[in-house]
């Protein structure tokens, strides 16, 4: 059962409603007519809203996602939570002043020379204080349960304290104390002590199944990643093999693994900004989708993470050139050095010199060799490995990068 | 562990014409493409599904080279690298080359270290897969680019880092860096040495340098997967 974010004042008569299937006006109406009758109601209604989840399907206190926390502004949480049409009530506030009052009209009438049970009274006051912050507290841990420090388990353990003393002092200060009221007062103040803790048990119980039925999902995940692993992965490399490089169930068949790769290994949280050896990969896997190619993907060193947008565009070029005009199988070399970055990609094509490129073709000219020269570094066009295919070279100095790239 | 030496004291099996090899997989599915796509001048005399399996059949049929899956069930759980542990003392002349289908390093160089003699990926066609065989059972070691390239990596040569004396194991001469770097860049062994005005023998010469230096160095970088491993 869970109480809707729609609510009057606690949303338990419309959360017990959907509960049950009754109407909302005959669950209302019989708590009205329990609570006049020696205010059974009231407690019912008070325990289950203590008790009882608020929230639209899941927790309400458990952010969904870590990108949620973070977008959240710490400083109202409880703004952020509320959500449209959800009202409160500042319940502990009205309960403290409404208990200085009482203390208030108590003294003012003692003074008058009224004779009024102090004993009774005083009691009593505390004891609603500590219920009152007993409940802010585990209103709290159910909102926001990543701010339930050692501070609020202290706050909560005053709380506790204090309706124990409560109920002692109820004893105490009562006229003659004889082993009947001492029990019946330790009875009590177990008793308090059990309604107090009793929403925070059942929030914790509530928490342990959900880790644990995370755990749950977690191994299952891993079962099937290892499963995948040792079938799925090993019939399509045998596709790989058993057909062409070029052909279009070779193409399909590396694309799924790549993807299936990802998903089995890959993070979960994708960070937006990637470096360079992920931006040449991902280059390659977009080119393999569209051209008869297979890149064979080589990086070695520590791959930058920014300021290589010009470096990568050339690298992305030199690759669809070679894809478009060889495709087959193609050498991808990324070297990342301290004091360079170095790019090769080698084809066995049929091959191709700048020389040979006619002057209205602008593709390596202008997008590769022109760009790099352009941001301080240099490109070459030359055979390939034994006279076979085409090789192009892109290099790009450190020093010169941070000067002059970027334009 | 397989020294380079012992390949020249064991000519006979070297130079048949036919070269004999066992496939450890434990997918059959995987096995049976593989065997239909060999190369004619290979003879498949065994395969095996797991660690077990596959230690009886290679001490059992004495292969010239195993072609040998890094992940493999049964056994102590060692995969591939327990295989050749435990089986290269009963077969002297068998070589080892291990098939994997990820690309993750330390589980190539757990059975490099173990002392497979070279290293491709699943992927590649029955052609590569019988050129590679061809040149271990010839005792060179096989390199695919990803390797060279995870070499090139381990032993600093991205950061300069360059061997002064060739008795150095724990980095790679400049020499020895100009072939990975070639072969990273997927240039054949001919190729290579095309390039770099050598011969094709002496390329075979470097990469079986690097892949000693693979096996043995004490370089923090190699040794840290071994030792989580427990295989020092």
């Amino acid at each position: 059962m869970v109480r809707p974010r729609l609510r009057v004042i606690g949303g338990v008569c419309t959360g017990l409603a959907q509960h049950t299937g009754w109407s909302v006006s005959l669950i209302r109406t019989l708590m009205l007519a329990s609570a006049a009758a020696g205010g059974a109601g009231f407690v019912f209604y008070a325990w289950l809203w203590v008790t009882t989840p608020s929230g639209d399907g899941t927790l309400a206190g458990i952010p969904k996602s870590a990108s949620e926390v973070l977008q959240r502004p710490s400083g109202n949480e409880e703004d952020a939570l509320k959500g449209p049409g959800v009202r409160r009530l500042p319940l502990t506030e009205i309960l403290l002043g409404l208990a200085l009052l009482v203390i208030g009209l108590a003294l003012v009438a003692r003074q008058l020379g009224v004779e009024v049970p102090l004993s009774l009274i005083i009691p009593l006051v505390v004891i609603c204080a500590g219920v009152g912050l007993a409940w802010r507290q585990f209103d709290g841990i159910r909102r926001a349960s990543h701010s339930s420090g050692s501070s609020a388990l202290v706050r909560i353990l005053g709380a506790v304290v204090l309706v124990a003393l409560g109920i002692l002092l109820f004893f105490v200060m009562g006229d003659r104390p004889n082993v009947w009221t001492v029990i019946v007062a330790a009875l009590s103040v177990l008793l308090g002590v059990a309604v107090v803790v009793a929403p925070w048990l059942a929030r914790l119980n509530r928490d342990l199944s959900e880790e644990r039925a995370a755990r749950a999902r977690d191994l299952e995940r891993a079962e099937i990643a290892a499963h995948l692993h040792d079938s799925v992965l090993q019939t399509l490399a045998l596709i790989q093999q058993k057909s062409d490089a070029q052909s279009d169930i070779a193409r399909i068949a590396r694309a799924q693994e790549r993807e299936l790769r990802d998903w089995l290994f890959g993070e979960a949280d994708v960070t937006p900004d990637r470096d360079l050896a992920e931006q040449v990969r991902a280059a390659a896997a977009e080119i393999e989708a569209d051209f008869p190619a297979r890149f064979d993907l080589v990086v070695i060193g520590t791959p930058p993470t920014a300021g290589f947008e010009v470096f990568g565009a050339a690298a992305r070029e030199a690759m669809l050139n070679a894809a478009r005009h060889a495709g087959g199988t193609i050498s991808v070399f990324l070297e990342c050095g301290a004091g360079s970055w170095e790019l090769s990609v080698v084809d066995r094509g049929p091959g191709f010199t700048l020389e040979e490129v006619p002057d209205d073709r602008h593709g390596v000219r202008e997008s590769i060799v022109a760009r790099m020269e352009r941001a301080g570094g240099d490109a070459r066009v030359s055979r390939g490995p034994g006279g076979v295919g085409t090789e192009v070279r892109v290099r790009l100095p450190l020093v010169a990068s941070e000067s002059t790239g970027e334009k | 562990m397989i020294d380079p030496q012992d390949d020249q004291l064991n000519p006979v099996a070297a130079a048949a014409s036919e070269i004999s090899v066992v496939i450890v997989d434990d997918h059959s599915i995987f096995r049976t493409g593989l065997r239909a796509e060999l190369a004619p001048s290979l003879r498949v005399l065994g395969e095996a599904a797991n660690v077990d399996e596959a230690i009886a059949v290679v001490t059992s049929t004495q292969p010239r080279v195993v072609l040998l899956d890094v992940h493999l069930p049964g056994g102590r759980g060692g995969g591939g690298a327990e295989v050749i542990q435990r089986a290269a003392a009963a077969c002297p002349g068998t070589l080892f080359l291990a098939l994997s289908v990820s690309d993750a390093a330390d589980d190539v160089v757990r059975v490099i270290r173990a002392g497979a003699r070279g290293y491709i990926t699943k992927s590649s066609s029955g052609g590569e897969v019988s050129e590679a065989v061809n040149r271990v059972s010839e005792g060179d070691a096989v390199f695919s680019p990803r390797l060279a390239g995870f070499v090139l990596d381990a032993f600093g040569a991205v950061a300069g880092e360059t061997a002064q004396t060739t008795d150095e194991l724990d980095r790679l001469s400049a020499r020895e860096q100009e072939v990975m770097r070639l072969i990273a860049r997927g240039y054949s062994y001919k190729e290579a040495a095309a390039e770099l005005f050598i011969s094709v023998k002496t390329v075979e010469t470097h990469v079986s340098a690097v892949l000693r230096k693979l096996q043995f160095s004490s370089r923090h970088e190699l040794t840290a997967w071994a030792l989580d491993r427990k295989l020092l």
